[in-house]
């Protein structure tokens, strides 16, 4: 008699496997028990098709429900879910993508699905650790000479995406509800793509009312904001820009995305407390004895 | 401050996407409403804040569908550690989880697996229950699934192994009425034996739904009118045991709010006949 974890592993590869032949562990009643294990295969992969095409809308409108569906089927296969929430699954189908031979005519479609699952976790993010008002405040009270080694934190939602494609354009056109000129001039990337949440609309709007910004930014803006998004430091950071974007204005860089709330934290190092605001500001305390 | 922190025995609804904005504008008179805990797992978002709004004029449950209770894999701490944020912050009247299993060694099929009925498959989500329960803090409630295929190794019946579940971890039992058709249908059993077997005091919900039929068995796919041969089986069971919690699931093509509502209507019927037995 097969254990219990047997009879799971068993069950499960036969449902990996789209397999429609009982195994032989589970009782035969009549015929259809063969048709019965295809029930779990056909629910499951229907919830994974619906799961995906509810977070990436405008690849499935691009390729083809069809095509989505097939692209869905294979990613499901080559990346399975390891997680209990299905919201979080489908973070690697842009990469998926790009190595799937259906969609070698579309070099733009890993982009549009990146996009689509930053909009998709900034739907998600927690909220700012804090105000720009406090995020100044902090900033003003760091010793000059403690400033190079300053770390900042890009807020919860923040996302940064970057095309050699028009990618704002392309999402745009495949908006279900876009209804104006659908041609897109391939030559007018690249795109650099910030991504947020807006904090101000959600409240009244409901559940899907959530506003999503997306902005095209300049490329030293976008070389910075990753470098703070990977942890480095203000001096770090900042040579990366300048690398980027030999004018870039750090002073003016600061006052737009602290403005704006992009950036929600100061400290010693964002990424030892990426989520806690209060623990940063702690580490700015450090920086000015 | 809440006032109303128990589930009433009344209908209540399951909360999908596409009705929250109906909700939270017009305020419809339905007794409570129920969510799928995953759904608010974020960190934050407008999504939960919707939540905290209704959760301020409504009971609520909580009913997840990943925790995967029967499963030789540990169970999820993350997941665990996600629910028990959630639950702390929306104070929900009622926790619940399913008995079955959503994948092993790591991999998730992110639906409701079945289980066979034996002393392995009993202990060991029995622990996982009792880990649950400790690790949230709280008694949790258990839904019987349906299933579509059944185990030569089973050595009881699904209602045994149910029951005996609620009497070793003391946790609570959401009854799904539909399921248990389902099932009766799907593995030709009596389903007024399965319900009379149900331990009465330990249930605290009762779930509706809709199936559909297929050449091979009957399939729980909450995507239609609860069926008048349920309907039946929920108002004998509500006659015996007295009003519970009742909720109307559909989760997908989800119809307007106003079908969902003349399901809870029906249901209200029912409870509002236990009521009069009852007094």
């Amino acid at each position: 008699m097969p254990s219990l974890r047997e009879i799971q592993q068993r069950f499960a590869g036969d449902i990996a496997a789209g397999s429609t032949i009982a195994p032989t562990f589970v009782r035969t009643s009549g015929t259809s028990t063969g048709e019965r294990m295809a029930v779990y295969c056909r629910t499951i992969r229907a919830n994974y098709r619906n799961a995906m095409s509810a977070t990436y809308p405008a690849v499935r409108r691009i390729v083809g429900t069809l095509s989505f569906n097939a692209a869905v089927d294979a990613y499901v296969d080559a990346h399975p879910s390891r997680c209990g929430d299905l919201n979080e699954y489908g973070d690697a189908f842009g990469d998926f993508l790009h190595g799937y031979a259906e969609a070698d005519e579309l070099p733009y479609l890993r982009d549009v699905a990146r996009l689509e699952w930053a909009i998709d976790e900034a739907h998600r993010a927690a909220e700012p650790a804090l105000a720009p008002e406090a995020v100044l405040t902090a900033l003003s009270h760091v010793a000059a000479g403690a400033l190079p080694e300053l770390h900042l934190g890009l807020e919860p939602s923040c996302r940064l995406v970057a095309s050699a494609f028009p990618l704002l354009r392309i999402w745009q056109v495949n908006q279900a509800d876009y209804d104006g000129d659908l041609r897109v001039d391939f030559t007018a990337g690249p795109h650099l793509l910030r991504i947020r949440r807006d904090r101000n609309a959600g409240s009244s709007e409901g559940a899907d009312g959530a506003r999503i910004m997306i902005e095209r930014i300049d490329a030293g803006h976008h070389e910075w904001l990753s470098a703070i998004a990977q942890g480095l430091t203000l001096a770090q950071s900042l040579e990366r820009a300048v690398d980027t974007d030999p004018v870039f204005d750090l002073q003016a860089a600061l006052q737009k995305f602290i403005g704006d709330g992009s950036i929600d934290r100061i400290g010693h190092d964002p990424r030892a407390s990426p989520r806690s605001g209060a623990d940063s500001v702690t580490g700015l305390e450090a920086l000015r004895d | 401050m809440r006032s109303n922190d128990a589930l009433p025995a009344a209908a209540g609804l399951g909360l999908r996407a596409p009705h929250v904005k109906h909700v939270l504008a017009s305020r419809p008179p339905v007794a409570w409403f129920e969510v799928h805990s995953e759904n608010y797992f974020a960190g934050g978002g407008p999504a939960l804040d919707a939540l905290e709004r209704i959760r301020s004029s409504y009971p609520l449950s909580l009913h997840g569908v990943g925790l995967s209770l029967g499963s030789t894999d540990p169970l999820s701490r993350m997941h665990l550690d996600k629910l028990a944020r959630l639950i702390a912050r929306v104070e929900p009247a009622l926790v619940s989880e399913h008995l079955c299993w959503c994948g092993v060694g790591g991999r998730h099929f992110n639906d409701l697996l079945p289980l066979p009925f034996t002393a392995a498959a009993l202990a060991n989500i029995c622990a996982h229950i009792d880990e649950a329960q400790h690790c949230l803090g709280r008694e949790i409630a258990v839904e019987n699934v349906s299933a579509y295929v059944a185990f030569d190794d089973s050595t009881m019946c699904e209602w045994e192994f149910v029951a005996e579940i609620v009497r070793r971890t003391g946790c609570k039992l959401l009854l799904d009425v539909n399921n248990v058709y389902v099932n009766s249908v799907n593995h030709d059993f009596e389903a007024d034996r399965y319900l009379a077997a149900m331990p009465v005091d330990a249930i605290a919900e009762i779930h509706l739904a809709g199936f559909e039929a297929s050449d091979a068995c009957l399939i729980d796919t909450h995507g239609a009118p609860v069926a008048p041969e349920v309907w039946a089986l929920y108002r004998k069971t509500i006659a015996r045991i007295g009003p519970r919690p009742t909720l109307i699931e559909w989760d997908v093509d989800i119809p307007d709010f106003a079908v969902l509502e003349a399901e809870a209507e029906t249901a209200a019927a029912v409870l509002a006949d236990g009521h009069a037995v009852a007094a």
